[in-house]
C-alpha cells in the first residue's frame, strides 16, 4: 500500500511539473520551435535538388539553449544560401578536449571544431590542422578583418590556422553603490595601480564582510598583474618561464598584499567558490572579470548597479589576457573547401552582429568596433576595449596546463601556508622547468 | 525466543546479562541506526529538491527546508529549452533496459559456471577476471572505442583485394553504447560469489531427478536467486542511467544523446546556474526513481519468502 | 551421489565423458562473457599495455619509447635524498609524493567504513523492522542517483555558505581546504555505496538457512555466539566480495574527484586514477603511455592488495555445509 501510495505521490509530482513545462515559455523556445520547423522546410527544398551533397561535421562545446539556438539558426541560413553543403552539427556536451583528442586519435574527429587558443600550441605541433591562407584569398577575406591580437594568436609559422570566432577580456568591475556609499570617484580607463589600492583601502570593511577587490588564486586574473609590471609568465618561444624574474614577483607581492592588509579577500574567506558570486552579492567593491559575469549577473543579481573599465594599469602599462575560441579544420577533412565556406560565413561581419546583438559573445572584427551595440552596452564595450590595450592571450605553450597549476599553487601557498612570495614563486618557476625537461 | 529447556536455573553471567540488554534495546537502537542514516539519504536529495524550486537569485538564502519563494521556473527551462528530451529519456531507457536484461542473464551463466562446474583454466579464468577489473578505465577507452567503431586498423585489414572492417562500425549509434556493456567481470564476480554460497541440496535433488546443467540453471538456480538477480539488475540499471564517458564518444548527433548527455547540454561554458543544475539533477534522478519505487516490491516478496532469523 | 575421486589417476570411459561434457556445458554458459571478454577486454588491455611503452599525445601516431614512461611514473631517482646540487630528474614526482599515499590513505578508511556501516545496515534490516519496504528505499536512494549528480550536489551542500554549515554552523571551507577536501570526498563515497552494499550484503544474509540458526538455538547458542559462528561464515563469499570490489573501487576512484575538486586543493585529493586521466586528456599536452604506465601499476598495487585480504577473508578454505 505504501508503495501504491508513494507511486502515485511521485506519478503526480512528475505530471505537475510536466504540466508547468507547457505554455507561458520565454521567447527563445519559439525560436527553437521555428529552428525545427524551418529544417523539415529546408530538407524538403533540397530533396528536389539531386546535387551532391558535401557533409560537414562541427563540433563545438555545449553552451547555453539560447546560444545553441542561435549557433542553429545561423547554420540554417547559411544551408539556405548554400543548398550543395550540408551541415551536422555534433556538440560536444561535457569533457570537450577528451572526447576531442580521442576522436582524432581514432581518425574521426569532426571536420569544423572550437580552437581554444590555450590548447591551441599542441595541435600546431601535431599538424593537425589545415592553414587557412589559401582558402582565404580564394573568398578575399583578408587578416586584417579581424582584431590583430585575436588572428595573429591563431597564426603559427607564418599561416592562419583559426578564424576567431569570439573573445573575451578581463575588465574591472565595480559596484556603484559601494562605491558612492564610501565616497570613492569610480574607477576610469586611465586608472593606475596607485588609485586601486587607495580606493580598496577606503570600500574594504572587514567586519562587515566588505572588501575592496577580489584576489582570488587564479592564474587566470593574476597574470594581468605581470604584464602591467612589464613582465611576463614564460619567454616569447615558451620555452623557459619567467615567474621567477623580479618583475613577477613585484607583481606577486603587489596581489597578495590585498588580503595580506585585509583590503581584498579570496572567495573562500567569505564562503564563496567564485568572486563573481561575491561580486553579485555586495562583498567585493572590485573584481576582475570576463564579459561572462555580465550575462550571471543579470540573471542571478539583477539588482547590482555595477560599471566596468579596462583593468587598471601598472608601472610599465597596461596588461590584459585574452581568451579566445577560433573555428579550425581538422588535415583530415574531406570537404575542407565546404568547411571554409562554413567557417567564412559563422564569421563573416552580419553573421557575428547577430551574435553580439544576442549578447552572447564579442565579435572579432575591428569593423564592429564602432556597433551602436557597444554604444549602448558600455560594460560589453570596456571587455571589447581590452583587447586593443596591451593584451596577450591567455595561453604558455606546450605545458599550459601545468603552468596555470603551478601559479595557482603557487598563490595558493603564499595565502595558505603564508608562504613568501619569493619563495613560493621559485617553487613554482621549477616545477615548471621541470614539466618542460618532461617534454623532450 | 527460542525456550531453552534446561531444568535448572543458573546464576546469569556477564554475557547473558549483555544479551538481556541487547534484547531489550535492540530494536530501539536498529530503529535509531536506520532512522539516523534514512535522514543522512534523503537529506541532499531533499534539499535539492527545495533549491530546485526556488527562483535563481535565491539559491544560497534560507529558508533552508521550504521552498520560499516558489517557482517553477528552473524546471520549465530545463524542459522547455530542451526539446529532445522525451527522446534522450527514450534512448536511456533504450539502453539501460537491454544492457540490464542481458547482462543478469549472460553474467548469471558465467557466476553459475564459475561456482558449479570444474573446466579447464577455470581457475586461470577467474583470476584472470578478477585482474581485469583492476585496470582503470580512463586507459582502456581509446582501444574499446576503436573496437567499436572505426577498427582496429585504420582503414581496414587489407587482403588481397578485400577489405575486412576490424571495428563494429557502431558509433553515433545506441548499439555501440550497449555492446561493451552486455556481459561484465563485475557482474559475473558477483554472481559467482552468490552460487557459491547457495545450498546445493536442491540442485542435487534435481540431478538425481535427471535434470541437466541447462534445466538446473534455469528452472531452479535463476529463481531461486532472484533476488540476487535484481540487485544486479538495480546497480546496472542504474550504472548505466548514469553512464556518461563512453556515451560522450561513442554518439554525436543530439537525437541519439541518452539523458545525462542531454541534461549535460545547457550549462554554459564560463558559469553555471547552480538552480537550473538542480532541477536538471532531478530529472536525471526522477525516472530511475520511480522505476526503482515500482520495483523494488519484488525485494520486498523475496525477502518476506525466506522468513525470519530472530524469533 | 558421491563423486569419484579425482586424484586418483584412474578415470573410467564414463567419468572422463562427464568431465568433458561438464567443460563443454561450462564453457557455452560462459560464451557471451567470453566473447565480450577476448574482444573488448583482453584487447584493450593489451593495447593500453602497448601504449604504455610508448610516447603518446594522442594527436600524432604513438613512438616507441621502452621503459621511459615508467620511469617517469616511479620517479626512483626522487625516492632518495640527493645532494643539493645534483640536476633535478627528469620524472614527475606527483604519483610517489601525492597520488599513491592519497589513495592508500583512501582505500584504508572508506573499504573498512563502508563494509562496517553497510554490514549494520543490512543486519539491522534482516531483524523485525517495520517499515522495511521505506527503509530499504531510502538507504538505496544515494546509489540510485548518479556520482556526477551526487557530487554536484554535495558541491553546493558543502559549499561554504551551503547547508551543511548553515545547519551545524560551522565555518569549515570542505572543499577548499587542504585539510578537510579529502574527508569530503570519503564522506560522499561512503554515502553513495552504503546503500548497494547494504543490498548486497542483505541479499547475502537471506541465503543463510534458518535451520542453522534453529539448530544453533536449540543447542543453546546466545545472540553473539549465533552471529560469531554462523552469520559471520556464512557470509564469508559476500564479504569477501564486498571487500574485493571494495579495495578495486577505493583504488579508483575517480568520480567525486573529478567533478568536485580536480585533484586539488594542492594536490591534497589526487589520486592515482585522477592523475591517470589528468595525464591522458587534462594536460595540454597528453602524455597517454605515462598514463597506461602508471594503470598498470595501479593493477599490479590493487592485485597484490586483493591477494593479501584474499588470504586474510577467505584463506581457511572456502565453506563447507
Amino acid at each position: 500500500m505504501k508503495v501504491l501510495r508513494l507511486t502515485l505521490f511521485i506519478t503526480a509530482l512528475v505530471a505537475l511539473l510536466l504540466a508547468a513545462c507547457a505554455p507561458a515559455t520565454p521567447q527563445v523556445i519559439e525560436k527553437t520551435v521555428e529552428v525545427e520547423k524551418q529544417v523539415v522546410v529546408t530538407q524538403e527544398v533540397v530533396k528536389e535538388v539531386p546535387a551532391e551533397r558535401a557533409v560537414v561535421r562541427l563540433s563545438g562545446w555545449a553552451a547555453s539553449p539560447e546560444e545553441t539556438a542561435l549557433l542553429q539558426s545561423l547554420l540554417l541560413d547559411f544551408t539556405a544560401e548554400n543548398p550543395d553543403i550540408v551541415v551536422k552539427y555534433e556538440p560536444i556536451t561535457g569533457d570537450f578536449w577528451a572526447t576531442l583528442k580521442t576522436s582524432i586519435a581514432a581518425g574521426t574527429e569532426p571536420d569544423i571544431y572550437y580552437m581554444d587558443i590555450f590548447q591551441f600550441p599542441a595541435f600546431v605541433q601535431d599538424d593537425v590542422m589545415l592553414p587557412l591562407d589559401d582558402f582565404m584569398a580564394k573568398t578575399g577575406t583578408k587578416k586584417e578583418e579581424f582584431i590583430p591580437s585575436l588572428i595573429d594568436a591563431f597564426s603559427a609559422n607564418g599561416k592562419v590556422y583559426g578564424i576567431p570566432k569570439d573573445f573575451n577580456t578581463l575588465g574591472l568591475f565595480y559596484n556603484k553603490d559601494l562605491f558612492a556609499k564610501a565616497g570613492v570617484a569610480e574607477p576610469t580607463d586611465d586608472w593606475t595601480w596607485d588609485d586601486l589600492k587607495a580606493a580598496a583601502q577606503k570600500l574594504s570593511d572587514p567586519a562587515n564582510n566588505v572588501y575592496g577587490l577580489g584576489v582570488p588564486a587564479d592564474a587566470g586574473r593574476f597574470p594581468i598583474f605581470v604584464f602591467q609590471n612589464g613582465g611576463a609568465i614564460m619567454t616569447p618561444d615558451f620555452q623557459d618561464t619567467l615567474l621567477d624574474a623580479p618583475e613577477a614577483i613585484e607583481a606577486g607581492k603587489f596581489y597578495t598584499s590585498f588580503r595580506a592588509e585585509k583590503i581584498g579577500a579570496i572567495p573562500a574567506d567569505v564562503g564563496e567558490g567564485w568572486q563573481g558570486t561575491v561580486f553579485g552579492k555586495g562583498q567585493f567593491a572590485m573584481v576582475y572579470e570576463g564579459g561572462w559575469l555580465i550575462p550571471y549577473l543579470k540573471q542571478q543579481f539583477p539588482n547590482i548597479n555595477y560599471g566596468v573599465v579596462t583593468p587598471p594599469a601598472g608601472p610599465e602599462g597596461e596588461g590584459n589576457l585574452i581568451f579566445t575560441v577560433a573555428y579550425v579544420i581538422s588535415k583530415n577533412s574531406k570537404n575542407p573547401e565546404a568547411a571554409w565556406r562554413v567557417i567564412n560565413y559563422l564569421t563573416s561581419e552580419a553573421a557575428q552582429k547577430k551574435v553580439m546583438e544576442s549578447g552572447f559573445a564579442l565579435p572579432t572584427r575591428l569593423s564592429l568596433q564602432e556597433s551602436d551595440y557597444l554604444k549602448t552596452n558600455p560594460a560589453s564595450a570596456a571587455i571589447f576595449r581590452g583587447a586593443l590595450q596591451g593584451a596577450r592571450p591567455f595561453m604558455w605553450g606546450l605545458v599550459g596546463s601545468d603552468v596555470n597549476d603551478q601559479m595557482t599553487k603557487a598563490l595558493e601557498r603564499v595565502y595558505l601556508e603564508n608562504m613568501s612570495v619569493e619563495e613560493s614563486f621559485k617553487q613554482a618557476a621549477e616545477a615548471i622547468r621541470q614539466k618542460l625537461a618532461e617534454l623532450k | 525466543m527460542t525456550t531453552i529447556s534446561h531444568a535448572q536455573p543458573r546464576m546469569l553471567s556477564w554475557s547473558d546479562r549483555l544479551i538481556l540488554w541487547y534484547d531489550r534495546l535492540k530494536t530501539p537502537l536498529f530503529y535509531l541506526i536506520l532512522i539516523l542514516w534514512a535522514i543522512i539519504c534523503v537529506a541532499p536529495l531533499y534539499f535539492t529538491l527545495v533549491f530546485s524550486l526556488k527562483p535563481v537569485a535565491n539559491a544560497y538564502d534560507p529558508p533552508l527546508f521550504w521552498p520560499i519563494p516558489f517557482t517553477l521556473d528552473n524546471f520549465r527551462d530545463v524542459i522547455g529549452a530542451l526539446p529532445l528530451f522525451p527522446r534522450w529519456l527514450l534512448n536511456s531507457l533504450i539502453v539501460s533496459l537491454t544492457v540490464t536484461i542481458l547482462r543478469i542473464l549472460f553474467c548469471a551463466m558465467g557466476g553459475y559456471a564459475f561456482a558449479r562446474m570444474e573446466f579447464p583454466l577455470k581457475g586461470f579464468l577467474f583470476n584472470a577476471m578478477l585482474v581485469s577489473m583492476m585496470i582503470p578505465g580512463q586507459v582502456t577507452l581509446i582501444p574499446a572505442f576503436l573496437v567499436v567503431g572505426p577498427g582496429i586498423i585504420r582503414g581496414g585489414l587489407k587482403i588481397g583485394d578485400i577489405t575486412l572492417p576490424t571495428g563494429f562500425g557502431l558509433i553515433d549509434n545506441l548499439g555501440g553504447v550497449i555492446l561493451p556493456g552486455i556481459v561484465t567481470a563485475f557482474g559475473v564476480f558477483m554472481m559467482t560469489q552468490f552460487y557459491k554460497s547457495l545450498p546445493r541440496e536442491l540442485e542435487e535433488a534435481a540431478m538425481m531427478d535427471g535434470l541437466g546443467r541447462w534445466g538446473i540453471f534455469f528452472r531452479i538456480v535463476l529463481p531461486l536467486s532472484q533476488t540476487q538477480l535484481l540487485t544486479l539488475a538495480l546497480l546496472t540499471f542504474q550504472g548505466e542511467w548514469n553512464a556518461f564517458m563512453w556515451p560522450l564518444i561513442i554518439l554525436r548527433t543530439p537525437e541519439n544523446f541518452t539523458l545525462p548527455l542531454g541534461l549535460n547540454w545547457f550549462r554554459g561554458e564560463y558559469y553555471t546556474l547552480i538552480s537550473k543544475v538542480l532541477a536538471g539533477s532531478l530529472f536525471n534522478t526522477l525516472p530511475i526513481l520511480i522505476l526503482f519505487f515500482i520495483f523494488q516490491r519484488y525485494f520486498v516478496q523475496s525477502i518476506a519468502g525466506s522468513g525470519l532469523k530472530e524469533g | 551421489m558421491t563423486t569419484p575421486s579425482t586424484t586418483s589417476m584412474i578415470l573410467t570411459a564414463r567419468q572422463k565423458a562427464r568431465r568433458r561434457r561438464e567443460a563443454l556445458t561450462a564453457y557455452t554458459f560462459l560464451l557471451p562473457y567470453l566473447f565480450i571478454f577476448l574482444i573488448f577486454t583482453v584487447f584493450s588491455i593489451g593495447y593500453a599495455f602497448y601504449l604504455s611503452f610508448t610516447r603518446y599525445n594522442l594527436l600524432s601516431p604513438p613512438q616507441w619509447w621502452g621503459l621511459e614512461g615508467y620511469r617517469r611514473v616511479l620517479c626512483i631517482e626522487s625516492w632518495f635524498p640527493r645532494p643539493e646540487n645534483a640536476p633535478k630528474p627528469v620524472c614527475d614526482d606527483l604519483f610517489i609524493r601525492k597520488a599513491l599515499p592519497n589513495t592508500f590513505k583512501y582505500t584504508a578508511i572508506v573499504v573498512p567504513a563502508q563494509t562496517l556501516i553497510s554490514l549494520v545496515l543490512a543486519f539491522a534490516m534482516d531483524q523485525k523492522i517495520r517499515f522495511r519496504r521505506l527503509f530499504r528505499t531510502i538507504f538505496y536512494l544515494p546509489s540510485v542517483t548518479s556520482s556526477v549528480v551526487i557530487s554536484l550536489i554535495f558541491v553546493w551542500l558543502f559549499s561554504p555558505l551551503g547547508v551543511i554549515n548553515q545547519i551545524f554552523h560551522l565555518k569549515i571551507n570542505w572543499l577548499n581546504d587542504p585539510r578537510y577536501a579529502f574527508y569530503t570526498i570519503m564522506m560522499v563515497n561512503i554515502f553513495t555505496t552504503s546503500g548497494t552494499l547494504m543490498l548486497i550484503f542483505l541479499a547475502g544474509l537471506q541465503d543463510i538457512p534458518i535451520t542453522l540458526y534453529e539448530a544453533a538455538a536449540i543447542d543453546g547458542a546466545n545472540k553473539f555466539q549465533i552471529f560469531r559462528y554462523i552469520t559471520i561464515p556464512m557470509l564469508r563469499p559476500v564479504i569477501f566480495f564486498v571487500v574485493t570490489v571494495g579495495i578495486i573501487g577505493c583504488f579508483q576512484v575517480f568520480d567525486q574527484i573529478y567533478v568536485m575538486t580536480a585533484g586539488g586543493p594542492l594536490d591534497s585529493t589526487t589520486t592515482i586514477a585522477y592523475l591517470i586521466y589528468k595525464w591522458a586528456f587534462r594536460d595540454t599536452t597528453v602524455k597517454m603511455g605515462q598514463a597506461s604506465a602508471l594503470a598498470f601499476i595501479l593493477a599490479l598495487i590493487i592485485f597484490v592488495v586483493t591477494m593479501l585480504q584474499r588470504r586474510v577473508i577467505e584463506g581457511s578454505g572456502s565453506v563447507s555445509q
